[in-house]
């Protein structure tokens, strides 16, 4: 297993963070909801290789990403699609399309897989970024541990909302994945994103409330909870937003 | 926020401090982004700086979710934002026609 440690570095870290860095971490090597932790680590490992693709690199500086023909450098462990789908994601998500996404349906994508990668691609992003902004390398990547995906498939979930299916809030009620929205009936679009499996949610949402804010924080302007305040967590987050061309 | 003026910090405190280090964390070049750690360091401690990475790292990752599974703007803040979105460049960015509010 790979320990999540800060203490030989200068820079404190916050213990809650440590321990949902260690709990996605763990994660990321168990079998998920439709993939094995094998091909977890694989997505992982090649999410990481992701930035130094020469064809990606010749791509996100083009003014189209149609504009470069060429082919992926990748890890040789992952099909085709599946690499399409990680390098596009890490290098240049700002200008992923719809049609980009039917593009990889039509080439046989399953929604089920490219949702659950999504999920495994943010929570690397997430730790790797931190701990390089840290000035420290990357964690070793957790090895896969043995067991089969659950193949849990919100009965409700529907393509209504985004690209992929979701599922709506008021229709999460009376079914297994009611604690998914806290019984709310509504929540914002980034909560359903990932919502065709639930896991997914659930995991990165632990680090979204450790790395960022907890809901119920997030609009109390009458106290703080960071050693920075409100207004200085929205500057960064909105910064990095705008330099990813994030419209969300 | 989106463009050369952001790096004057926003009218937050230390804020051209914060938007250096976001900034160089996305970046490629280790010497800015080792330059702009200490100088946040130096402007408001060490806890800061490791709650600053921990939002920038974090809003590094929750972009890509939306924009991988186009989500779209939830209509009341379209409506809320549509004054300044246009001003500071947002409806410029790529994707804007097709993750706006009426995607």
């Amino acid at each position: 297993m790979t320990e999540i440690s800060y203490q030989n570095q200068p820079w404190p870290v916050r213990e809650d963070v440590i321990a949902a860095q260690q709990r996605a971490w763990d994660r990321l090597g168990q079998a998920g909801t439709w993939l094995t932790g094998a091909e977890r680590i694989a997505i992982a490992t090649e999410t990481r290789n992701a930035p130094a693709c020469k064809f990606c690199q010749a791509r996100k500086a083009a003014l189209s990403p149609h504009a470069v023909e060429g082919s992926h450098d990748h890890t040789g462990q992952l099909s085709g699609l599946e690499v399409e789908q990680i390098h596009r994601i890490r290098t240049d998500p700002g200008r992923l399309s719809r049609s980009w996404y039917q593009g990889l349906c039509a080439g046989g994508m399953v929604e089920e897989r490219y949702v659950e990668t999504v999920g495994v691609i943010a929570t690397i992003v997430a730790i790797d970024t931190f701990t390089r902004a840290l000035g420290m390398a990357p964690w070793p990547l957790p090895a896969a541990v043995p067991g089969a995906p659950s193949r849990h498939r919100p009965v409700a979930a529907k393509r209504a909302l985004a690209w992929v299916a979701t599922l709506p809030p008021e229709d999460a009620v009376g079914t297994p994945d009611e604690d998914l929205y806290a019984g709310r009936s509504t929540v914002g679009h980034i909560y359903q994103a990932m919502s065709l499996v639930p896991a997914e949610v659930r995991g990165f949402f632990d680090l979204v409330t450790n790395q960022y804010l907890p809901p119920a924080a997030m609009r109390d302007f009458d106290n703080e909870y960071r050693a920075i305040n409100h207004a200085q967590i929205e500057l960064v987050a909105g910064r990095v937003s705008a330099l990813n061309q994030c419209v969300y | 926020m989106t463009g050369d003026a952001a790096m004057g910090g926003g009218g937050v405190a230390h804020g051209a401090e914060l938007i250096r280090f976001a900034t160089a964390v996305l970046g490629d070049y280790e010497a800015e982004l080792t330059a702009a750690r200490t100088a946040v360091a130096h402007a408001i401690g060490f806890a800061a700086l490791s709650d600053t990475a921990a939002v920038a790292a974090l809003f590094n990752a929750i972009d890509r979710v939306a924009d991988a599974t186009g989500i779209p703007l939830e209509e009341e803040k379209a409506a809320a934002t549509a004054d300044f979105r246009s001003a500071i460049g947002i409806d410029d960015f790529a994707a804007a026609s097709e993750k706006g509010a009426s995607a």
